[in-house]
């Protein structure tokens, strides 16, 4: 039969400062593809995870961005100059400068929603349960708690890194099956 | 002694967060992050006692509003003071009144973070659901003027059977795209924001409503390394737009005047001296709202003097732009030659019958903020909130100044026509305040108000620059 689910390996921490510490340590003891949850942004934890920087929100936001002013720009032209040309005191029907400002702001708005649902979207979000919460105490991450973690291999017992974690003081140590974790 | 490496020359010098002072200014108790979450979550879970009392009060004199907004759909805006020549009077001056506080919270939100300013840690969140407060309000008053609110919808572009398309040459089909994009940026940026607080209140609120009500909003949120990082670059990209957006908005909203010939309106200084009074009203109404706040709720430990004195130093740099903007509206009129705009640059307004409406705006919005050089002033809550009430008067009879006198005398004298205010344009007004103030103390009551996370992340990044 095939396995479905991965094992992972869970350690709590007490700090920010511990945590970060526990990361360094993991990485030069070569433990790779390690996960964290902690309950403020670290960007030295980041660094220290080697997680890659999102170029697709930035990407996208720039994509949206031109969408929304081209978009918009081809709205006004066609109803002010094709579909429903109006001579007010023999202006130029189709005007670019009148046109800027609903350009800016379409561009804007195509932008700051394409991020916000790209954001979404990378994290999973919206998503009502967890695998995690299954851990006891995992609710405090979003409060004071810091967890590091990995799934292991299936030949991988996790003894290595549990080892690891504890000398690195983490004071519970948990295995925990299902996966969904990021 | 070995050659290091030589530093770059930077244009300006980067704030040194090393110093104890500024710790001690910014965040002078030092707390756990448990001590810091349960602080401000405590305050949503259990508010103050009088805050239920306030909410239902303010809920009561909203009804003064509904009532007001009913009465004008059913007999027309003829209920209010406006005539013709004096077409926008009331109406518009509370919507740029509102739209111009609404700007201070974005700009707090945005360019601070931008900047890297660390004391907008604890108040983003706050003047952030103020500018949305504000805008909702600045809202109603457009659809109203309108007459007819049940067609606002023809202002949006759709293929209609009538044939006709909304005339995008026009500011007014501006305003409309700038304040549906600001009030909906301004809206995804703070929710963005919030998530993390909403996850944390999930986790932490004892009844099981409360758990289900906060799960749902936090949409999930776990607070993994990567979402951290996602929601990080997506903030500071949210930030990046947010910035131009603002200057845009009331740029915008001040070319329904500057694109106008009418004296004393079109004038090309009127973009920058509009985003300066817009985000100088924004900062006192930030002001008035976080001096009792903090308060009452006992944050001074977390809104301290120093955040007072930096956004009194903010009122102060805007209320000096505000100042040198009138210098220079009433001397390109004097210089530009042009006799209408003369004759109300240099009659109507100062002399001639809105003379006490002039000088009241010049004492209110140049004289008053000439007491925030003095430290002592800066620094006591009193006195701030006082001169904020002070400027936000003078920022509203500015509106109604530019306004009415440029309307009501512009260049037949055949046409020129006096304004006196209805019951009913006041009644609006106080309503909108009371309906300000009510969404304003729900959100207290049900959201975190103070970032929490970001507190917690700002007090790691200090105890780690130590």
């Amino acid at each position: 039969m095939k396995q479905t689910c991965n094992a992972e390996l869970w350690a709590e921490f007490e700090s920010g400062e511990a945590a970060l510490s526990a990361v360094r340590s993991l990485r030069e003891q070569g433990f790779a593809s390690l996960q964290a949850f902690t309950p403020y942004p670290l960007p030295e934890l980041e660094e220290a995870l080697g997680l890659p920087r999102p170029r697709l929100i930035p990407f996208l936001a720039l994509v949206a961005a031109s969408a929304g002013a081209g978009g918009s720009f081809v709205l006004m032209w066609w109803t002010a100059a094709r579909d429903y040309p109006l001579n007010v005191g023999g202006r130029p029907l189709n005007s670019f400068v009148t046109d800027i400002p609903i350009m800016f702001e379409s561009a804007v708005l195509c932008a700051a929603l394409a991020i916000f649902f790209a954001t979404l979207f990378c994290s999973g979000m919206p998503r009502l349960n967890h695998p995690l919460d299954r851990i006891a105490g995992f609710e405090r991450t979003s409060i004071d708690r810091f967890w590091i973690g990995a799934s292991l291999d299936r030949q991988d017992t996790g003894e290595a890194l549990s080892r690891a974690l504890t000398r690195l003081g983490a004071p519970r140590v948990h295995w925990h099956t299902g996966s969904g974790a990021e | 002694m070995t050659a290091g490496p030589v530093e770059p020359a930077r244009l300006w010098p980067t704030p040194d967060f090393s110093a104890p002072a500024d710790q001690v200014a910014l965040l002078p108790r030092a707390q756990s992050d448990a001590e810091l979450s349960a602080e401000l979550l405590e305050k949503v879970l259990h508010p103050p006692r009088w805050l239920g009392t306030a909410i239902a009060l303010t809920g009561a004199c909203s009804a003064v509003l509904a009532a007001c907004v009913v009465y004008t759909l059913l007999t027309g805006i003829g209920v209010w003071g406006n005539n013709i020549p004096v077409a926008w009077a009331f109406g518009i001056t509370n919507f740029v009144w509102w739209i111009g506080i609404g700007h201070a919270g974005t700009f707090i939100s945005a360019f601070l973070l931008l900047l890297e300013q660390r004391w907008r840690t604890s108040i983003n969140r706050f003047a952030e659901a103020m500018t949305l407060f504000a805008v909702v309000q600045a809202g109603i008053f457009p659809l109203l003027h309108m007459g007819r609110a049940w067609f606002f919808y023809w202002l949006i572009p759709y293929p209609s059977t009538m044939g006709v398309w909304p005339q995008f040459r026009s500011s007014l089909t501006w305003d409309v795209a700038a304040v549906s994009t600001y009030l909906t940026v301004s809206f995804l940026f703070w929710y963005l924001g919030l998530i993390p607080d909403l996850a944390a209140l999930r986790d932490y609120a004892p009844e099981r409503w409360r758990r289900r009500l906060y799960a749902i909003s936090a949409l999930g949120w776990h607070g993994s390394a990567t979402t951290w990082r996602t929601q990080r670059i997506a903030y500071g990209l949210l930030a990046a737009l947010a910035a131009p957006l603002v200057v845009s908005v009331h740029s915008i909203v001040s070319m329904d005047f500057a694109i106008g010939v009418l004296p004393g309106w079109h004038s090309t200084i009127f973009p920058p001296y509009f985003v300066a009074g817009a985000i100088y009203s924004g900062f006192a109404m930030v002001l008035t709202l976080l001096i009792p706040a903090r308060r009452l709720y006992r944050l001074e430990h977390l809104i301290t003097t120093e955040h007072l004195d930096k956004m009194a130093k903010m009122l102060l740099v805007t209320g000096s732009l505000i100042s040198y903007a009138y210098v220079v509206e009433i001397y390109l009129a004097w210089v530009g030659g042009d006799s209408f705009e003369r004759h109300m640059l240099l009659w109507v307004r100062p002399r001639g019958p809105f003379a006490p409406l002039f000088w009241t705006v010049i004492a209110c919005n140049c004289g008053s903020p000439l007491f925030l050089w003095s430290r002592r002033v800066r620094r006591s809550a009193l006195c701030l909130f006082t001169l904020t009430l002070t400027i936000q008067l003078g920022m509203w009879l500015e509106r109604l100044m530019l306004i009415i006198t440029s309307l009501s005398a512009d260049f037949l004298p055949t046409i020129a026509h006096g304004y006196r205010p209805t019951v009913i344009d006041g009644a609006l007004l106080v309503g909108t305040l009371s309906f300000f103030l009510f969404l304003f103390l729900l959100f207290l009551r049900f959201v975190p108000f103070i970032p929490v996370s970001e507190l917690k992340a700002l007090q790691f990044e200090l105890r780690g620059r130590q």
